[in-house]
Order: C-alpha cells, then structure tokens, then sequence
C-alpha cells in the first residue's frame, strides 16, 4: 500500500495543477491524503476547496486542522486510508462474487469472518507513506508541529505488525523552487528523523503539483529498483475467497 | 470533526425520535427507542426497550468497523458471560426510511454514571475501589489474549456501590497487534513511555492517567497545559497530591511499564488501600491499648495505695 500525505496551509501557484498530480498518483496506485494547517484562518476558501478536490483526485481524505490536532490527525488518515483500500479491494470481490459490492448485503454471520479478514490485512500489509511537506514561508512556525506529528506517526507506524516505511520530502525544493527535496528517504526507525527540518530554507512559491509528480517518481524508481510490486492484488487473492 | 473525504461514511447524522421502532432485518427482533445514550468515534448508542427489558443498541457508522467491534465482542463475551455478565446480546441490521441499512448491535443496559461525578457525590474513599473494579476487568480480558485499549474517563461506566464497569469495546486489541483506538491524553505514546503495540502494560499506563485525572483533574490540564509530556512530571504531580501520594509507588510501576500483568497491578493496588486501611486500624487499637495500660495503672496505684494504708 502506498499513501501521498501532503501537509500545507495555502494554495498552490506555480507549475502543474495538483489535483491532476494527485489524479496521476492514484492512477498508480498511491493514495493521496491532505491536511490543512491553519492557525490563523488563513488558509481561504479556495484553499480549503484545492485540498478537498485534491484528496479527492487523490482517492483519499482531507482536513482542515489547528497545529496541536495535527498529530493525532496524520496518524487517524493514514490508519483510515489502509483500511479504506483494504474495503475497496475486498468490495471488488464482493461484487464479482455477490452481484453486490456492500458489506451489508452479507448476513452478520458471516460478515465477520470477511471483516476479521480485513483487520489482519490492515496490520500486516506493507505500508509506504510519503510525506510531503509544504515548506513555503507562512509554514514556518507549523513546522515543530510538523516534526512533531512525523514522530508520531512513525511510533504508529512501527507498532503494526506489517513493514512500515516513512520518507519525506519539502516543497518547494529545486534550486529554480521547483518540484520537492528529499528529506529523508524510506525508513523505519525512529532515529533518522530528529531536527528533520533545521537546515530548511523556507522559500516563497507553492509548487503543489510538480512536487507531488516528483514523489511519484520517487515511488515509480523505487518499485524498479525493488524489482517487486506490491499492491493490493497479490494479498487479495490470498486471503479473500 | 467532519471528515471531507470521498467514499468514507464518517459524518453520521442519524436520528432516531423516541418511539421509532426498529425492526431486526435478519432476526426480526422489534426494538423501540427511549432516548439517546452517547456517541462514540464511529457510531451512536441508543436506549431501546425489548420484550419489556431495557438494552443499549449501537448503531454504526461503518458496516466494517462495527463488524469488527463485533468479533471482539463475540470472542470476549463468553468469558464475561461466565462472570455473570451477558454482554453482546444481539446482532442485526435495520433498514432506516430512505432505505439505507445500519448494522447494529444489543448489548446489556448498565446505569451508571462517570468516574469523576461518582466519586463528587459519594465521596474519595471510594477512589481505591474503582480501581479495584477496572484492574479485575483488564486481568479479565489479558487473560483471554485482549487488551482495551481506549481506556478513559468516557468509556468507563459507575453502578451502584462502586462498581466501575468497562463499556465501549471499539478499541480492544489482540495483544501484539497495534492498539486500534486510543485518545491522546491516555495513550503510552503521547507522553513518549512507549509504542502504540497492545501488551497490559499499555492498558496499565491508561489506566494510570485516568486514576490521575479522576482525583486531580486541574493539575493534570496544567501539566498538558506546560507541554512537558514525560513520565517523570506525571510522578511529581502524584507525589504533591494528598490523595494519589499513597499510591505513588504504584503509579511509578504502571506508568513505567513495571506491572508484567494486571493481576500483579491489582494485587500491588490492593495491598496499597489495605496498609492504609489497616493503619487506620492501628491507629484506633492503639489508642485501646493505652486506654487499658492507663487503667491497669491505675487500678495498681489504687492497689498500692490500699496496701498502703493497710500498712
């Protein structure tokens, strides 16, 4: 499974729509999710709009958030959107099988047997979250926030029975503020992630699209040099009937 | 806390009048709702009378989620129904007027009120008892290979005579696996003690902070308040409060992970209240006992001065 968490407080103004990006992601097979920061209201209606249309692209959710709720907001997307991708899958089969793709067309008894299914895919399915964090200037006094919350979703991630990874990258990035930078590439450990964010350069454009295509570029080089797929397909015809 | 994403029911804005009848669509059961009981992170739990007997009914949110509060349930409940206590009732669904299904469950009526609104009305000297009542049903369910989870003070119910009882099930875990459900002020985590992996000891850290917030509720919103989320602040609000100082070695072991079980929590728990009970005791048989010295003495000096003056 692979999940796109975006982490902004504005709109995007240069390059690519992202919420073409975020369509190109899904179409591989990455979840986009999007969490807005505001402090001050600041974000603006069309903010709130790009980041609703984005997720949506994207397959995933979105929310608007104060920086203390920031944390335990990260880590309930990403729990919610492994299991929301398991219930895709699982109602994929449900339809071949069935005629009818929802749970509840199932009788109780046996509903929970497909729903114990569901939870033990949840906790032992490979998961990849990248996070993509907007590093234009008004994120500035977010960012503690922002490690804060990577640290938590990383203690989460690493209490699941299942490998997780985590990598990061800010945006804008390039030396022209285009695209994204890579903070940190795929880890599971704790130990990498200390004063992620020190040596930023906050910078004043928001290339939301191009720096979403680059994460999933990053994802497309890694699955190559892996040399493995994967996604749900292979977990589901193991353990679904 | 709305969520705005696509595909994923969260917003659940069900709503049932007093009087609405449910009827089980897979069993038939009829179910006439009384009033609205409280409402979870995913679904609404309603008073519902059946047969003339009260129930709690939960309606879910998400067919998956309640399914799988469901297993747990069904797996734990034949323990519980071995203490005396039938929990899970019945399972169904109902088909609401404009023709969506909602799964839902029965479960036993506990009446009862919060922790917190317990020990104003009846008093302090029944905080170890709480305790007591929450460590037996934790042991309870580590026992059966489960672990709660989201403990805290809104998912712990008071009867009569200090019975606390454990009533929303939406977090427990089997051990190993990573904790469910957990709210933040609660969770080992948040207050960088440990990982989100279900063993007791997570239970055990939980129920710490709640046995904490339910005696001093303002120190612990000023500790949140100063951000310095460690254990080590947690003992030293222990150790300034009159109450919960008693009990600072406990709170030491089970905020640090020093319980292997919640048997062993319990037991530590108990000869706490016990020592203290008894020293109270002392206190009183000691005081007898001067009484008496202080009478035989003077029934000696009488004695002496008889023989005194018989002299």
């Amino acid at each position: 499974m692979k999940q796109i968490l975006l982490i902004t407080d504005g709109c995007s103004n240069v390059g690519m729509n992202p919420v073409t990006a975020a369509a190109h992601a899904y179409a591989e097979g990455i979840t986009v999710n999007v969490v807005g920061v505001l402090d001050q209201g600041d974000l603006g209606e069309a903010g709130a709009t790009e980041i609703n249309e984005i997720s949506k692209a994207g397959g995933g959710l979105s929310r608007l958030v104060h920086t203390k709720e920031l944390a335990r907001t990260v880590q309930m997307m990403t729990r919610k959107t492994v299991m929301h991708t398991i219930q895709n899958a699982v109602h994929k089969e449900l339809k071949q099988v069935l005629g009818d793709s929802s749970l509840e067309s199932l009788p109780p008894e046996k509903r929970g047997e497909v729903v114990r299914v569901m939870d033990e895919l949840g906790e032992t399915a490979k998961l990849r979250v990248a996070l993509l964090i907007d590093a234009s200037a008004s994120m500035k006094p977010k960012l503690q926030a922002v490690e804060e919350a990577i640290k938590d979703l990383m203690l989460s991630l690493q209490s699941r029975q299942g490998e997780s990874e985590l990598s990061v990258f800010h945006f804008p990035g390039g030396k022209h503020g285009e695209g994204a930078a890579l903070d940190m590439g795929w880890t599971r450990s704790m130990k990498d992630i200390p004063a992620l964010f020190s040596r930023l350069q906050m910078q004043g454009t928001t290339p939301t699209g191009p720096a979403i295509m680059e994460v999933i570029d990053f994802y497309r080089k890694d699955d190559y040099g892996r040399g493995h797929r994967d996604d749900m397909d292979g977990l589901r015809s193991d353990y679904v009937v | 806390m709305t969520w705005m994403g696509c595909g994923v029911t969260t917003s659940f804005d069900l709503r049932l009048a007093r009087g609405t009848i449910l009827y089980g669509k897979w069993h038939g059961g009829r179910y006439e709702v009384q009033r609205l009981l409280g409402e979870g992170a995913n679904g609404k739990v309603f008073l519902v009378s059946h047969r003339g007997r009260s129930y709690a009914l939960k309606v879910g949110a998400d067919a998956a989620d309640l399914q799988s509060e469901i297993n747990v349930l069904r797996a734990i409940t034949d323990t519980k129904s071995r203490s005396g206590e039938p929990f899970l009732v019945h399972v169904d669904d109902f088909t609401h007027y404009p023709g969506r299904d909602y799964c839902f469950y029965v479960m036993q009526y506990i009446q009862g009120s919060s922790m917190t609104e317990y020990l104003q009305r009846e008093g302090s000297e029944w905080y170890s008892l709480l305790g007591v009542h929450l460590l037996r049903q934790l042991a309870e369910l580590h026992q059966e290979g489960w672990v709660f989870g989201d403990l805290k003070l809104d998912n712990v119910l008071v009867s009569q005579y200090g019975r606390a009882h454990l009533i929303d099930y939406g977090g427990v875990t089997a051990i190993g696996k990573s904790v469910r459900q957990f709210t933040e002020l609660y969770d080992r985590g948040y207050w960088s003690a440990g990982s989100r992996r279900a063993d007791p000891a997570y239970d055990l850290f939980s129920l710490a902070v709640l046995l904490i917030q339910v005696m001093e509720d303002r120190r612990l919103a000023q500790l949140l308040k100063s951000r310095d989320r460690s254990v080590n602040a947690l003992l030293a609000l222990v150790k300034e409060s009159v109450t919960l100082a008693p009990f600072g070695e406990w709170f030491g072991k089970a905020l640090s992970g020093g319980f292997n079980s919640a048997r062993e929590a319990s037991a530590a728990w108990q000869s706490r209240y016990r020592t203290r009970s008894s020293a109270r005791q002392r206190k009183k048989s000691g005081s007898r006992w001067l009484f008496r010295a202080f009478a035989v003495s003077v029934l000696m000096l009488a004695a002496t001065a008889i023989w005194y003056l018989n002299v």
